[in-house]
């Protein structure tokens, strides 16, 4: 329903609400409220309670003895402000950014790849591949990580021995974590491997409910693949896409385990995203307030992100409406 | 029996009775209690066989008591600590590392046990170290439990084969290294001398023996010293010997060492006392390295004297909110008196609380109790664990040996990372 059918309905309760009692209206009016109330209430208390918990404590000076104690002392917005004066966060913002950036977009390429694939095998094929995907995606976080570990290891690694056998180069005792560049990239890896089944699954649920003749129509006048593919498809998709792209978004701007278990734990400052540094002021120097600071500065640049989504499917529903 | 003799016998009896609680339970425990009792020990601190004989002696007197001994890890144990601190039921008793002590004492998380030190076998005698380890703003926040310090393990068959003798001096050290490379490199997995960038423990030595220093205070104020002349030339010297010696993983750490060591490739590590129990152990290690083992203690810049070694080691504390405080303190003196001490001593190779049983070590343990002889410690502060958990050292360590940085660049920028810290 878009912005005409609102307003018809509301036309029409409108109308209805003239005709009944008064006590009939407030009834009318309160049901619905009524009726969200219990789900509204597990909203708040799941998700309000610690967003305010949250925010409250980013105002207080909350280190290990207020923690042992439970009382803090209000600081206002001093613990925003280091953190905004510290070029350690400045550098966490902008590593963040930008691996949220390449690893949003390889995982959506490689995803809509092998969906596209997936529609054009045979069907054992189609049911071997699927079946991978779903492994992989069933596949725990932290035992996965650990087998990326042991294959990217310093000494023992099956990465480092097939490198030097496949005659790339010499790569007994190479270290992938080195350089962070080429840590970035081992950690990319294994987030877009990770993000992979999802993303590929949904899209090609997505791409089964593309109009065949729509296709066809646009065949017989001549197009080409890869036209079809932009100008049919990607269209109809785009509620998909955008819905499949802010949930990678957040996925992909918190990443913490991966940087965490694969670095033993001990992530040296160059692998601080701003999930892992908001863990390491928070659990590891005990200072609880200026780590939930960081969270909230996080969760800030999420909304915003979001938001230009959510806003981009709220415009398009009502296009489709019109 | 008249009025006035009963009174005065009952009044008798009633100071025997008095006398007799006194004089077997100064902790004014009864035997009857009930309840659980829980214990945090550490990965490795104890072999079970002394935490069973405790828990037999604990149950003989107070057999309505469970005791719930737990292991932690060390990679995550602060986590833990925090976590089970700010609630409601922390463990009663729970094993510290020397460094971590100072953190939670200043917050209070700890019981004050000032006036119950002389109620704990052996505390004239505590290792000062250790001791000074429990001591914050000079009150006693835990009791001893054992110390260890690192040596250098290595291989006897492999200097045989090369012909080199125990190293005297840093010198010495490198020349015997650099045979044993000459003898064995053509393997590329070989170290003479296996030293993972991030271990700081095995690194402080050297800044140590140049005069060196990790921090040092005036007043109330700490300044990092990581940048002085003196440091620099004791990393410089390290530094030679990684890039000359080692072919270990730069930027790792030293959980993994003894696996490798086991692995036959390395010549020497630098290491605990216990870790000979890990590379020998049949499931982790290889058993047949028993009898090629043995240790020296780092040796010093100057000839004939051996390098100061920091001085590790664990206490035991009673949570402040422990709701069973007295049976607590019973279980940790059980642990830290003289029979199951000897226990640490003779089947764990640890260093033991008190000097009055040192001798009791022998072969191995024993020169790993030699090369504690002269120790150092951190920073003693409350802050001291954040500059632990911030990397700070293991970042310069890492730095310094794969070239990103110059020393005198990576001890500065560590230098004013540990006064920003040590001074919050």
């Amino acid at each position: 329903m878009g912005v005409a059918g609102d307003a018809r309905a509301r036309v029409a309760t409108g109308a209805r609400i003239e005709a009944g009692p008064w006590r009939h209206i407030l009834a009318r009016r309160l049901l619905p409220y009524a009726l969200i109330a219990p789900a509204l209430l597990v909203i708040l208390g799941v998700l309000g309670y610690p967003l305010g918990m949250l925010l409250w404590l980013s105002t207080q000076r909350y280190g290990l003895r207020e923690l042992f104690q439970h009382q803090g002392t209000f600081v206002g917005l001093s613990n925003f402000a280091t953190i905004l004066s510290d070029p350690q966060f400045r550098y966490v913002v902008q590593v963040s950014v930008i691996f949220t950036i390449v690893n949003v977009g390889l995982s959506m390429v490689f995803a809509t790849g092998i969906a596209l694939l997936l529609e054009r095998v045979s069907r054992p094929i189609r049911v071997l591949l699927s079946a991978g995907l779903v492994l992989v995606w069933a596949t725990p976080v932290v035992p996965a990580i650990n087998l990326w570990q042991w294959m990217f290891d310093y000494e023992f690694g099956v990465v480092n021995w097939l490198l030097t056998r496949m005659g790339v180069g010499n790569f007994i005792h190479h270290n992938w974590f080195e350089n962070p560049i080429q840590g970035f990239t081992v950690i990319t890896v294994i987030v877009v491997w990770g993000a992979i089944p999802f993303l590929t699954l949904m899209l090609y649920a997505g791409l089964t409910q593309v109009p065949r003749e729509l296709v066809e129509a646009a065949e017989i006048d001549g197009a080409r693949q890869w036209q079809v593919f932009a100008l049919v498809t990607v269209p109809i998709l785009r509620p998909l896409f955008l819905i499949l792209f802010s949930l990678s978004t957040i996925w992909d701007f918190g990443v913490f385990n991966q940087v965490w278990i694969l670095l033993n734990q001990r992530p040296s400052k160059d692998y601080f995203l701003i999930a892992v540094y908001s863990f390491q002021e928070s659990f590891r120097v005990s200072q609880f307030g200026l780590g939930s600071a960081i969270a909230v500065v996080m969760v800030a640049i999420l909304v915003v992100v979001t938001f230009v989504y959510v806003r981009q499917t709220v415009r398009q529903t009502n296009e489709e409406a019109t | 029996m008249n009025p006035r003799k009963l009174l005065f016998t009952v009044a008798a009896a009633l100071a025997l009775l008095a006398a007799a609680c006194g004089s077997t339970n100064p902790t004014t425990t009864t035997g009857n209690e009930t309840g659980t009792l829980t214990v945090w020990l550490m990965n490795g601190s104890a072999p079970q066989s002394v935490v069973d004989g405790v828990n037999a002696d604990f149950k003989v007197k107070h057999p309505n008591v469970t005791v719930n001994v737990e292991i932690q890890q060390w990679s995550d144990v602060t986590t833990k600590l925090d976590t089970a601190f700010a609630g409601s039921t922390p463990p009663d008793v729970m094993e510290l590392g020397n460094t971590l002590v100072a953190k939670y004492a200043s917050a209070g998380a700890l019981q004050d046990i000032t006036s119950k030190k002389s109620s704990f076998e052996n505390s004239g005698t505590w290792l000062q170290s250790l001791t000074d380890s429990c001591t914050y703003q000079g009150k006693l926040y835990c009791v001893p439990y054992y110390a260890g310090s690192r040596a250098i393990i290595y291989r006897t068959d492999m200097f045989a084969a090369a012909g080199v003798q125990v190293p005297t001096s840093m010198d010495e050290l490198m020349t015997v290294g650099q045979k044993l490379m000459a003898k064995y490199g053509s393997d590329p997995n070989f170290s003479a001398l296996y030293f993972p960038g991030k271990y700081w423990y095995a690194a402080a030595p050297f800044v140590w023996d140049f005069g060196g220093d990790i921090a040092t205070q005036s007043g109330s104020k700490w300044q990092g010293s990581l940048n002085s002349s003196q440091a620099q030339q004791g990393l410089t010297t390290l530094n030679n010997l990684v890039s000359k010696l080692s072919r270990a993983d730069k930027t790792g750490d030293e959980a993994k060492q003894d696996q490798a060591f086991a692995q036959g490739h390395i010549a020497m590590i630098i290491a605990n006392g216990w870790e000979v129990g890990v590379i020998t152990d049949p499931k982790s290690g290889d058993p047949s390295l028993k009898d090629k083992l043995d240790a020296f203690p780092i040796p010093s810049h100057n000839s004939g004297q051996s390098a100061p070694v920091f001085l590790g080691g664990s206490d035991l504390a009673v949570a402040a909110h422990s709701k069973q405080q007295a049976l607590a303190r019973e279980w940790v003196g059980l642990l830290g008196g003289t029979k199951f001490q000897s226990q640490m001593v003779t089947v764990g190779g640890v260093i033991p609380n008190t000097t009055t049983l040192v001798s009791l070590s022998t072969g191995l343990p024993a020169k790993f109790a030699a090369a504690a002889k002269v120790s150092r410690f951190t920073p003693n502060s409350p802050n001291w664990a954040n500059v632990e958990s911030s990397n700070v050292l293991q970042d310069m360590l890492v730095s310094i040996f794969t070239g990103k940085s110059s020393i005198s660049t990576a001890t500065s920028a560590a230098s004013d990372k540990i006064t920003t810290i040590l001074n919050q």
